[in-house]
């Protein structure tokens, strides 16, 4: 009898185990597609291909730290507390230990990684605007690398395939040499293979390729290259200065993508989103936060005082350079001007009554959902004025021609109502140098500048020779790559 | 399938017939002689047996000569009668004052309070009657060593987290619940009414439920009807209203003007404030706030029964409001519950439940630096609520964030309301004696519908949260559909009237899924009545990203599970439970698990030894033992998908791209806990005495943890992993106390208290540590989950006093910021001469030492008394609340700071200028320790007399006051309070404190 169940028993085991086939119920198939099995419509190519363009955004962050990290300005914000990662910056006592750089880091890895992604799958389908997207895409992963090496040095390469989980502990740092071959490249490539204009606004152009191929040519001191590739752009590109009249309106975002704009990162103000994934916002995180503090009045929208301009830079603009008044806001004078108009003067660390007028809010805009992380103004990353510059500069120290570094140096001058300028040699390079400082203040190349031409020390307080050059590789990133790579000197 | 399944069940099924003997009959009653409808009359061994009718009657027809009929009743010691004639049965069962017989659901099945081998605490109705929960969460606040439960919320509706011996893991630490086996996240929905009882699996017994069990398991029965019971209509209600417990002491206007003065003196700025003298009291923004508010709830429960049927019905209202914002915050609640069962046959049965629900709440901003009382107390009481002109005052230059409290409540509108459909079938079937074959499907159906409206709002210059340009309205409306199905067979039979043996075979399917969708609607007209998507100018599809198509999830469980079940004269008890599970969750190599468990019982007070000195009633030693899972992470984490965010701007237009979301991990597997209990239940004095005591361990291994990852991967979210083990080790010991003096006096006493250490030990990540929380802005985060601590520990600076004197700061060691006299002075742990966050030490941890309970009720004559206290010690809580800006309020103990060489060593110097003073530390830390007084109730019942004439069978009324009083130190809202996250809870921001309510009730019943 007992036996008789226990069998019982058994046999219904051994069917319930039949239902094994029913182990197909718990294969579920996820809603988004798989990453590896992407790239079957040109499309799909395209949509790589804006996720590329998306960490564009994310070099706010680049351009208002490059800037606070310069003689330009101060850091400012609420007190000595806010945003430890750029207050240490700003102060030349910044550590390994940083937040901010940690951001900049991972934020262009992840456009590095995205671009790769495309480049990993170039041939598996071939589609008439391949090469274009492909243009774009190496435009950008050079965008992103050159960054890097201006922030960090040497710092690991991967090209034509994704950085995957578990490569981050096999990976190198390389040497900025063969980085910058890498931009060089893919800056050809980019250049070659793209038209002056685009037919939508932000795409990446060949003048956008060229004028990044002159500076990264001009940050190596590769004079001739850069003065070549320059002035092809000038002389080919359909660029030109606004004149006196229209710069005043330069920044304002009616004028938006202009024809002295070469490079410019879009901006909106219709998506928005929170202070826990600045990466995400599709509006202009640094705008708010170089804003005035508590400011009500017209014309402006409010900040929180970072990024606030010194004396000094204001006293290095030349009497009647029409540009001070356009690129830094004295908020005193504007408020004996307008007198509606009131900000808090207490309340920010290091106020010091300027502020970064090319990028703080203005009103008018939409601001969705949130004032302060939602505004439109796009980065101008490359203006036909620091193309003239950078062309001025690579001539003139490369000693290959004065006279044409004068022109180019005059043409900026004349614009903002100054005299020429007849120095030739070492104070003609000076005196351009002068000019970079007030044409492009508050636009973030202050620091790189400095810092390549070997005048930081003298010009930046705390900063130290052989270690201020390069910042630190964030600690926890060593430490998540294996713990291998050698720190920067001095950190 | 299915079919085959039962095919096989009917080969199993043989004919079968029986001698023919007689018929038997009689009378049930009890002690007092009054009869008892419904209790089971079995003849033993036998499926036969019959229920008693209202009149306590019984009949069985056809049994043999010297069969037992066993008598059984929840309450009543079951009592066993031998048959040698026919002749009319008159059956008294005693009442069991130790209810050892009463039925526990241990999952898939039911045992008896004395055979059951593992930590299983159980909530009866009468405790959630007596504590009058508007949620089912604090029914168990105390109640029941081992499970703590903290309040994210006091707001109506809000939620609580309830831990179930510690916390086992750094992820989803929620306990599994079903109810009547219908999977159920969010408790708010259920009428605390509905419930009959609440078992809580704390052990390995919760491996029944395999890879959900690992954080323990709740198991939720609702009140049904019973046979031969006549229709009884019941009605409860209480209202009544409800304050705040606390204010938190700030400084009046006058106050206030001292210390701003004094900040922009030592920040070298020019003091604001002239006369100190005319600023007088000024505003108290918390009394503008707080208000007194109503709550009251409504429930009617129909019950009953026929011969072969019984039915229940309930319904429900609760409407309640908040003690910040009143109505703004109103928290309603309609529920509709019918169970129904039937007796097809004898041994054929089926059972069945529908539930209704629909709750509406209204939410204003809280536990944030946005919420209605973080600005309450910060901000100035030198503004007026309004202003001249009648509009509301702006809180100039009290930085970004602080604005005018009641300008905040006045355009709020942000509501969501569930509605949720679930139901139950089961049908039973006996066969062959033994075996039971039974089946059972369980559904939900929800829909979330939240509405958020923004309307053009201008707090002042630089607030964050003005919305100047154009009004908006988020509506979202998410559906959340699950079933689950289980067939099992159950195999129960008694050899030699010694060995008794129960089998459960069994499978299970479970699959929830959902959709998400939602809408932003841009350039609304500035007003509430207009405020629909129709008339948004521009909308924004919250699904954009994937091309507008809905966000989906789809996950599903499926199980198989065996228990056997074996005792030896009901004194050696042994259980043993494997249940292998699949996941979607994890990856081909890694979607099955196996869960085996184990229990082991010895009821030492059935020994003759023991029996002989009659001392015990019972006493009993058990054991457990068993390996459980957590799955409760994310869908899809082991395959990299294109689900991340790039969208770019060409055009001036938005371009939505394709990127790569989190990153995978192929190799992800479920949590595993290990788990060890070894426990003894006692009750001596004549049952008046009962101790229940049990040792504990889990060890949770194979964490799913975040890790950091190299930025080289890029943004989208890092991979889960396996790394890391947490430890919880305790006691718990629970001692009652219950006597029936006479007729007229009874009297219950009860404690428990649970003891809990809690241990990292290890995280395998790169770094070693997972941080959490926030505190203040901008800084690091606090909270940690590192080897050696306790999980979510705070880190930050030791403080060592004030800096009395410029010439102990040039001997000292400090940070970045250079401090000045009245600075608080930090310890350079690891003595690099620098104070940075390497001199970090632990600060104290969330997780209490010990929680407690006590429990008092006695009724004499027609009043009946109960009192409930519980209590936490040596947990820490962070102050959060506090904003830093020089023209913010603070609270009263501002007045103490430092203002001169040797006037305190413990309050820093108010400064509206650069200071080291607020860096997370000590300082900021508190002891959390507190003693609550949750409920004392006087209830007066009418005596049968004087119902007599009435067709009332029982009328109580009562009066309540819940929460009455809090002993603590601690100087924010509520100590009870966290948002229960294992990394990062403990960290107040204003929390909205659990109201005091003075409520008057009645209890109906015909």
């Amino acid at each position: 009898m007992k036996d008789i169940k226990i069998k019982n028993i058994l046999s219904l085991v051994a069917f319930l185990a039949m239902f094994s086939c029913a182990d197909d119920f718990i294969i579920v198939a996820p809603d988004d597609e798989n990453s590896e099995d992407f790239f079957n419509t040109e499309e799909d190519y395209q949509k790589a291909l804006v996720s590329a363009y998306d960490m564009l955004q994310a070099t706010a962050r680049n351009y208002q730290l490059g800037e606070i990290a310069s003689d330009n300005t101060l850091c400012g914000g609420q007190n000595a507390l806010d945003t430890p990662g750029y207050q240490e910056i700003d102060d030349m006592i910044h550590t390994p230990v940083n937040a901010q750089l940690r951001e900049i880091w991972t934020w262009m890895y992840t456009g590095v990684n995205r671009t790769n992604y495309i480049m990993e799958f170039q041939d598996k389908l071939d589609f008439p605007s391949k090469t274009s997207v492909l243009a774009q895409t190496r435009f950008l992963r050079a965008y992103y690398y050159f960054q890097l090496v201006k922030w960090f040095g040497d710092v690991p390469l991967a090209v034509d395939a994704r950085i995957q989980f578990g490569d981050q502990f096999n990976i190198e740092r390389t040497p900025k040499a063969e980085v910058y071959t890498q931009i060089e490249q893919d800056l050809m490539f980019a250049a070659s293979n793209l038209p002056y204009t685009q037919p939508q606004t932000g795409r990446i152009t060949k003048g956008a390729a060229e004028a990044l191929l002159g500076k990264v040519y001009l940050y190596q001191d590769k004079f001739t290259e850069s003065a070549t590739v320059l002035e092809s752009l000038i002389n080919n590109g359909p660029h030109r200065l606004l004149s006196s009249t229209e710069a005043p309106l330069m920044w304002e975002n009616e004028n938006e993508n202009n024809i002295e704009s070469v490079f410019e990162i879009q901006y909106s103000d219709i998506d928005g989103g929170s202070y826990d994934c600045f990466y995400c916002l599709e509006g202009n995180f640094a705008i708010g936060f170089n804003g005035v503090r508590g400011y009500v009045g017209p014309v402006f929208d409010f900040g929180f005082s970072f990024n606030v301009p010194v004396q000094e830079v204001v006293d290095a603009f030349e009497p009647g350079d029409i540009r001070l008044e356009y690129s830094i806001l004295d908020i005193e004078q504007w408020i004996a001007d307008n007198p509606t108009a009131t900000y808090d003067e207490t309340a920010g660390f290091e106020q010091t009554g300027y502020f970064n007028r090319k990028y703080i809010a203005r009103q008018g805009d939409l601001n969705l959902p949130d004032a302060a992380l939602t505004n439109p103004n796009n980065t101008r990353a490359i203006r036909y004025a620091d193309v003239l510059l950078m062309a001025a500069e690579a001539l003139n120290r490369g000693g290959i021609s004065d006279t044409r570094a004068q022109d180019y140096l005059n043409e900026v001058r004349n614009r903002a109502m100054l005299d020429d300028v007849t120095t030739t040699g070492p104070n003609l390079t000076n005196d351009i140098y002068k000019e970079r400082r007030v044409e492009l203040v508050g636009e973030g190349h202050r620091f790189f500048d400095l810092v390549r031409t070997g005048r930081a020390a003298t010009e930046i307080d705390g900063f130290q020779t052989g270690k201020h050059e390069l910042f630190p590789i964030p600690i926890q990133e060593i430490q998540l790559a294996g713990n291998v790579w050698e720190q920067n000197p001095g950190y | 399938m299915k079919q085959t399944f039962l095919k096989i069940l009917t080969l199993l099924f043989v004919a079968y017939s029986s001698a023919q003997s007689l018929d038997v009959s009689g009378t049930v009653s009890d002690n007092t002689g009054f009869p008892i409808p419904g209790v089971n009359v079995l003849v033993k061994d036998t499926s036969k047996g019959a229920v008693t009718d209202f009149d306590g009657n019984f009949t069985i027809t056809n049994i043999e000569i010297g069969s037992t009929l066993t008598f059984s009743y929840i309450g009543y010691v079951t009592k066993e009668f031998v048959v040698t004639d026919n002749s009319k049965l008159t059956i008294q069962l005693e009442e069991d004052l130790a209810q050892l017989d009463e039925v526990v659901v241990i999952g898939y099945g039911t045992q008896t309070k004395k055979e059951i081998t593992g930590a299983v605490s159980v909530v009866g109705a009468e405790t959630i009657e007596a504590l009058k929960p508007t949620r089912i969460e604090q029914a168990l606040q105390g109640q029941v060593a081992g499970v703590n439960i903290t309040s994210q919320s006091g707001s109506p509706g809000g939620g609580a987290t309830i831990s179930i011996r510690g916390v086992s893991t750094n992820g989803d630490s929620r306990p599994l619940i079903l109810v009547d086996g219908n999977v159920i996240e969010d408790l708010s929905v259920l009428n605390p009414n509905d419930i009959e009882s609440m078992n809580i699996l704390k052990d390995a017994t919760a491996g029944i439920y395999g890879v959900r069990a690992a954080n323990g398991v709740i198991l939720i029965k609702t009140k049904s009807g019973r046979k031969e019971m006549p229709l009884t209509l019941e009605y409860n209600a209480f209202g009544g209203f409800q304050e705040t417990t606390r204010r938190i002491p700030v400084l009046n206007a006058a106050q206030y003007g001292l210390i701003v003065n004094e900040a922009f003196a030592a920040a070298g700025d020019t003091p604001p404030f002239g006369d100190l003298s005319t600023l007088g009291v000024g505003t108290d923004w918390q009394d503008k706030v707080f208000e007194t508010a109503p709550i009251q709830s409504h429930s009617i429960m129909i019950k009953g029964g026929g011969e072969k049927s019984t039915y229940a019905y309930s319904g429900s209202f609760l409407t309640q409001d908040g003690i910040v914002g009143g109505d703004d915050s109103n928290f309603n609640r309609f529920t509709n519950n019918i169970n129904y069962t039937l007796d097809f046959l004898e041994n054929f049965k089926l059972t069945s439940g529908l539930t209704l629900m629909r709750t509406n709440r209204r939410n204003l901003p809280e536990n944030s630096n946005a919420s209605i009382l973080f600005n309450a107390l910060n901000n100035a009481p030198t503004l007026d609520v309004r202003d001249e002109n009648g509009d509301f005052t702006k809180s100039i230059g009290l930085g970004a964030e602080v604005v005018n409290p009641l300008a905040q409540m006045a355009d709020a509108s942000d509501r969501t309301r569930v509605f949720r459909l679930s139901g139950n079938a089961g049908l039973s079937y006996n066969f062959l004696d033994h075996f039971t074959v039974q089946s059972n499907i369980q559904f939900n159906y929800s829909e979330v519908d939240v509405k958020r409206y923004n309307p053009i709002v201008d707090f002042g210059p630089g607030k964050v949260f003005n919305v100047l340009d154009e009004a908006n309205l988020f509506e979202g409306l998410d559906y959340f559909r699950d079933y689950t199905f289980d067939a099992f067979l159950k195999y129960e039979n008694e050899f030699n009237d010694v060995h008794k043996l129960n089998v459960l075979l069994g499978t299970s399917v479970f699959k929830t899924a959902g959709e998400f969708t939602g809408v932003n609607g841009f350039g609304l007209p500035n007003s509430i009545e207009l405020a629909t998507l129709e008339n948004a100018e521009r909308l924004v599809n919250i699904n954009q990203n994937r091309g507008g198509i809905n966000a989906t999830f789809d996950s599903r469980l499926l199980s198989y599970f065996a228990r056997v079940q074996y005792d030896y004269k009901g004194k050696y008890l042994l259980s043993a439970v494997v249940r292998r599970d699949g996941s979607t969750k994890f990856g081909p190599e890694n979607q099955f698990g196996f869960f085996p468990s184990g229990s082991v019982g010895w009821v030492a007070s059935d020994e003759d030894f023991l029996k002989e000195s009659n001392f015990f009633d019972l006493l009993k030693f058990r054991a457990s033992y068993g390996v459980l899972g957590n799955d409760r992470i994310g869908d899809f984490r082991f395959v990299s998908l294109l689900n991340g965010e790039g969208t770019y701007i060409f055009n001036d237009q938005e371009f939505i791209g394709t990127a790569t979301g989190g990153i995978a991990n192929p190799e992800i597997r479920w949590e595993k806990q290990k788990t060890l209990d070894i426990g003894v239940d006692m009750r001596f004095l004549n049952n008046t005495v009962d101790i229940t005591a049990d040792y504990f361990k889990k060890t949770t291994e194979d964490l799913l943890v975040i890790p950091e990852v190299s930025g080289l991967l890029g943004v989208g979210g890092a991979p889960v992993v396996n790394g890391g083990v947490v430890e919880n080790e305790g006691v718990e010991f629970a001692i009652g106390y219950t006597d029936n003096f006479s007729d007229d006096f009874k009297f219950s006493v009860r404690y428990n208290v649970t003891y809990i250490r809690n241990e990292v030990i290890s995280v395998n990540t790169d770094t070693g540590i997972l941080e959490g929380g926030s505190f203040g802005i901008g800084q690091p985060q606090p909270s940690r989950m590192e080897a050696g601590f306790p999980i979510g520990y705070f880190s930050g600076l030791q403080t060592d006093g004030i800096y009395q004197n410029q010439a102990e700061i040039n001997g000292s060691v400090f940070g970045n910021v250079i401090p000045q006299p009245g600075d608080i002075r930090y310890i350079d742990q690891n003595g690099d001469g620098v104070i940075d966050t390497d001199d970090n030490v632990e600060l104290g941890s969330p997780i209490p030492d010990a929680t407690m309970g006590l429990n008092i009720s006695f009724d004499y004559k027609n009043f009946d008394f109960a009192a409930y206290a519980f209590a936490s010690v040596g947990n820490e809580i962070v102050r959060n609340y506090e904003n830093t800006n020089p023209l913010t309020n603070s609270t009263i103990y501002t007045l103490n700071r430092w203002t001169g060489e040797g006037s305190t060593n413990v309050y820093p110097r108010v400064t509206g200028g650069t200071s080291p003073n607020n860096l997370f530390s000590d300082y900021f830390v508190e002891d959390g320790s507190f003693v609550r007084l949750q409920n004392v109730q006087l209830g007066y019942s009418f005596s049968d007399k004087a119902l007599e004439n009435s067709k009332i069978s029982k009328l109580r009324l009562y009066v309540a006051g819940t929460n009455l009083f809090t002993l603590t130190e601690y100087k924010g809202f509520d100590p009870t309070a966290s948002t229960g996250a294992p990394i990062g809870g403990g960290i107040d921001q204003g929390f909205y404190p659990t109201a005091k309510q003075f409520l008057l009730g009645i209890n109906l019943k015909f």
